[in-house]
């Protein structure tokens, strides 16, 4: 892919001092939803500040659609960042607090104005854009922040925790902006502890512990390349037992497990793609009426659990 | 279609000139500071001195016609609008703008630090420096309307009564009033906003700048007493500062110290001290105004 599409760390380290950051990182990230996965102190926020330009890195490089942070009034045309803290000067409203944001990426006083009342309506803020920020809701804030990283239209979005203090309704509607954003071709970064969400959001992960990255693309990619978990694959039928004996055929096969309730069973397996094709021919041979096949730990949660550990803190 | 083949436009039209993109910063905080009749009050009253000024200097001008009308202030006549009358102004100017710049500075910068704001700020075409020169600005602008500028209407106003022979004869007045005025604007301006950033209680940060101001007057006249010498007057800034008008307005050379040990320094070590605060003022600031706070 051309360089100018790109997010790309080559071989990039951060250190507070003595305290590591992130260390060695080299990625090329695409246009779609990435999400950054790791627990406290992993390194998501270090690295949502280097891509952002707010901090520099203490070796290698970074560019954001091949532009350097150096050239800063190019860079931030590309870059929409919302933090996860509550970062609002004391006093605005949020249309004051957008408004004046606008102006500051170099938007005339009528554009400005125009691009803050657009974005409000986006995330759906109209009727409480002249209250203060200081009395909204934390709902509220989190769409202000939003709408701070949105109004200029940029190529990235970088967003820190951006479902904290939303509703469900209110995430789900986030999690389908998102989706357009990407389908339209923008990078949108998020972090996020909510893995579900993660999975359903995200074309792909990085995963991060103490500040090294540990895996990263799409999940399913990632998982499959981890041969020492064997797959897991949760089968939902009336006949688990018929399906336990006969999987046994093949040498992938590790390890089956039939539910309690005797109507489905979990199996293990080294090789997903021939096991596929094994139980189509044992549901058509014994004539098993399936309910569902779903793989069970093709999830960012289960993958970093494998990689990290369930604490997440033990370094690959 | 890939996702990255898909195509994204964004506004291609024109963008304001980057160089005087700090102006949004004062624009917003001077609309809140004149908003409130607290600070605008105390901005009207500052004025009070060059109001009282320009009083003087019209009516001088016009003894004998106020005189006709049974008006008498001919005591006036022998008060010369010179370097003196103007020193004396700008020294009244000197505690007055300090004290407004105590009342303003001290909420500038901490509350953007207190909330977390400084990555809003740096996450955009706007850098460190910029933040301070906009923060700066907003003290700039206000004490410059109670300092400088209506010193030069002033000045305007005499040369209009007098003539510009007065003018001619008085230019050194006009560069005393700005460069004198600058010199101190920028000083208690830079320690307003770094005590603002490094004291995030504002009643503290605004007590600070008192004790920055009053107690190195003391210090100042303590040292001198205890090392019996006449330097310790550099610690103290409002002298330091009184040395400069005084220079700039009376073309005073060497600095009279009233009290003991007596003796005189000279007037461009005035200087010193606010230079050396001004530098300390811009290092902790540069040490405090970050896009991420590092807790190390």
């Amino acid at each position: 892919m051309q360089s100018d599409r790109l997010i790309a760390f080559d071989n990039v380290s951060k250190f507070y001092g003595e305290v590591l950051g992130v260390n060695r990182v080299t990625l090329s990230i695409a246009p779609g939803v990435t999400s950054l996965v790791g627990p406290n102190g992993a390194g998501k926020t270090t690295l949502m500040n280097l891509m952002t330009g707010v901090l520099h890195p203490t070796k290698g490089t970074i560019r954001v659609l091949d532009v350097p942070s150096s050239d800063p009034e190019k860079f931030y045309r590309n870059i929409g960042y919302c933090s996860q803290f509550d970062a609002f000067p004391k006093g605005l409203s949020g249309y004051h607090m957008i408004h004046s944001m606008m102006m500051l990426h170099g938007f005339n006083r009528r554009e400005a104005e125009e691009r803050t009342w657009k974005v409000m309506e986006r995330v759906g803020m109209t009727d409480a854009a002249h209250r203060r920020v200081a009395g909204y809701s934390k709902g509220m804030r989190q769409r202000i922040r939003l709408a701070l990283a949105l109004a200029h239209e940029p190529k990235v979005l970088i967003l820190d925790e951006p479902l904290n203090g939303l509703d469900p309704m209110a995430r789900a509607e986030v999690i389908e902006l998102f989706r357009q954003f990407a389908d339209s071709g923008m990078h949108v970064i998020i972090s996020s502890h909510i893995m579900h969400e993660v999975d359903i959001v995200s074309d792909s992960v990085i995963m991060l512990s103490g500040g090294y990255v540990v895996a990263e693309g799409d999940i399913q990619g990632v998982r499959h390349e981890m041969e020492e978990h064997p797959i897991q694959i949760l089968i939902r039928c009336d006949r688990p037992a018929v399906v336990a004996s006969s999987v046994f055929q093949q040498d992938s096969v590790v390890e089956v497990r039939i539910h309690t309730d005797g109507h489905g069973l979990l199996v293990s397996t080294r090789n997903p793609d021939q096991f596929y094709e094994l139980l189509n021919r044992i549901i058509l041979q014994h004539r098993i009426a399936v309910e569902s096949v779903a793989p069970a730990d093709e999830n960012v949660n289960a993958v970093y659990q494998y990689l990290v550990g369930s604490n997440g803190a033990a370094p690959l | 279609m890939a996702v990255y083949k898909r195509t994204y436009t964004r506004y291609a039209g024109p963008l304001t000139d980057e160089r005087f993109r700090f102006a949004i910063l004062p624009r917003y905080a001077l609309q809140s500071v004149f908003g409130t009749r607290f600070y605008t009050g105390a901005f009207v009253l500052a004025l009070v001195p060059h109001l009282i000024a320009m009083v003087i200097i019209y009516l001088r001008s016009n003894v004998d016609a106020l005189a006709t009308l049974g008006i008498d202030i001919r005591p006036l006549q022998f008060l010369s609008i010179d370097g003196n009358f103007f020193g004396t102004l700008y020294v009244v100017e000197t505690f007055i703008s300090f004290f407004l710049v105590a009342l303003l500075g001290p909420g500038l910068v901490s509350p953007d630090l207190a909330n977390n704001a400084m990555p809003l700020y740096l996450s955009r075409p706007f850098s460190r420096a910029e933040y301070v020169v906009g923060k700066l600005s907003v003290l700039v602008i206000v004490t410059s309307l109670i300092t400088w500028v209506p010193g030069l209407l002033l000045f305007g106003l005499q040369t209009a009564l007098a003539g510009l022979s007065w003018s001619w004869d008085n230019l050194r007045l006009l560069g005393g009033i700005l460069v004198g005025s600058w010199l101190w604007i920028l000083t208690i301006s830079l320690i307003a906003l770094a005590l603002s950033a490094w004291i995030k209680w504002r009643p503290v940060a605004a007590a600070a700048l008192f004790g920055v101001f009053f107690v190195s007057a003391g210090f100042g006249a303590v040292t001198n007493v205890m090392l019996i010498t006449r330097w310790g007057t550099l610690l103290n800034l409002p002298s330091a500062m009184r040395m400069i008008w005084r220079w700039l307005f009376l073309n005073e050379t060497q600095y009279r110290i009233t009290t003991p040990p007596w003796g005189t320094i000279p007037a461009w070590t005035g200087l010193l001290p606010l230079l050396v605060v001004c530098g300390l003022a811009l290092l902790l600031l540069s040490w405090k105004i970050r896009p991420v706070q590092v807790v190390r």
